[in-house]
């Protein structure tokens, strides 16, 4: 019993090892001909002129802009493989202060109503900072990118429970089919063509990763009017494996 | 603006990515002499044997083959003619562990190689701007 066990850990061993070096292999390696058909593709525009048929141009465009999407699958996808081995430093941090910062990042740029309510007691927690913002973000971001109405509203209540806070973000847009809930924290799935909105689609793939690394959990519900609300249950104690 | 122009080297194994400085090189008119290494340990070559001019910058890929960059700026950093180069790494690698080990090796920058032409051509403008301080 204790032989095939040890066996079973060396064999664990050896795959971390091969899982590494495949992941540097795709950081460094194909990313490098990735950039070259982006930098030779501009070459081409340039020196092509300014005398061009407009369909030469448009399937430069094209190309350019796949590119830029493989690119970004790439990098979702290394930071997916990476979530439990990078930033993982416990900090203190004030939980109804960060997020009205994650929410002022989006309130520059966007024309949406947020609306923030904190009912907690304890505001302070030591924690793993970087990812909950992360997954705040990424949550904020769908709610706030998949929206086209008028009157856009963004709703964030945060309650402390006894072992977690619950923090539940909805809004009043179109919410998700209920065909494709099952799918919407696959990496890569999105609910649109990428055509329509140009989104790699990982966001939530990375922030359910990080939930079940904190030993957590993120749901999503349909909210009663239409709209989306996702709930984050993030637990006060953390404890590592390894 | 007569001055003299530095020289400067370029340690890259990549065609494309050669090309793609020189390309922004010339739409940044920056018309310094630029000399082509394709690896560390061509380049210890060229420099050690005297095979082009001292050049008093050098642009570093990491990942190369024979002798990779962190490997190339070791043996630069312990040579007493080579060791005052201002060196600028230009990589592909967002590791940690290939950024602390260059700027123990005193690096003046670290550029990661961004996918768009457009974007490398603004990185090679704020270069410029100090390359100038190095020609004063």
């Amino acid at each position: 019993m204790e032989e095939s066990e040890k066996k079973c850990q060396e064999e664990l061993v050896a795959l971390k090892k091969e899982f590494e070096e495949f992941i540097y292999i795709v950081s460094h390696d194909i990313k490098s001909p990735m950039r070259a058909i982006s930098n030779i593709t501009t070459w081409i525009e340039e020196d092509l002129g300014s005398v061009v048929n407009q369909d030469v141009l448009t399937n430069l465009g094209l190309l350019k802009n796949r590119v830029y999407r493989l690119e970004n699958m790439m990098n979702a996808l290394l930071e997916l493989s990476r979530v439990d081995r990078t930033e993982l430093e416990f900090y203190e941090l004030n939980i109804t202060k960060m997020i009205a910062n994650c929410i002022d990042l989006f309130d520059r740029e966007s024309n949406v109503d947020f609306h923030f309510k904190a009912d907690i007691i304890n505001e302070n927690c030591v924690t793993l900072g970087v990812k909950m913002q992360k997954v705040i973000m990424s949550v904020l971001d769908n709610a706030v990118r998949f929206h086209h109405e008028e009157n856009r509203k963004v709703f964030i209540d945060i309650v402390e429970n006894d072992n977690d806070y619950e923090i539940k973000i909805s809004d009043n847009g179109p919410g998700i089919p209920e065909q494709a809930i099952h799918k919407i924290f696959s990496i890569f799935y999105t609910v649109n063509s990428k055509d329509i909105v140009d989104t790699t689609g990982a966001g939530l793939a990375i922030s359910c990763k990080i939930m079940k690394l904190v030993g957590g959990k993120i749901e999503y519900s349909p909210d009663v009017h239409s709209g989306s609300v996702f709930t984050i249950h993030w637990p006060k104690i953390i404890t590592l494996k390894n | 603006m007569n001055q003299k122009l530095v020289n400067i080297l370029l340690i890259e194994d990549d065609e494309v990515d050669v090309m793609n400085v020189k390309r922004a090189f010339s739409k940044n008119k920056i018309m310094n002499p630029l000399f082509i290494a394709g690896n560390g340990v061509e380049a210890l070559e060229m420099l050690k044997d005297k095979i082009i001019p001292l050049p008093k910058i050098i642009i570093l890929d990491i990942n190369m083959p024979k002798m990779n960059g962190i490997e190339f700026l070791k043996i630069v950093r312990e040579n007493e003619k080579l060791k005052n180069i201002s060196v600028f790494v230009m990589t592909t690698s967002n590791e940690d562990s290939d950024k602390i080990d260059a700027y123990n090796l005193n690096v003046a920058g670290y550029i990661l190689k961004p996918l768009s032409f457009e974007k490398f051509v603004t990185s090679v403008a704020t270069l410029k701007n100090f390359w100038q301080l190095c020609e004063m």
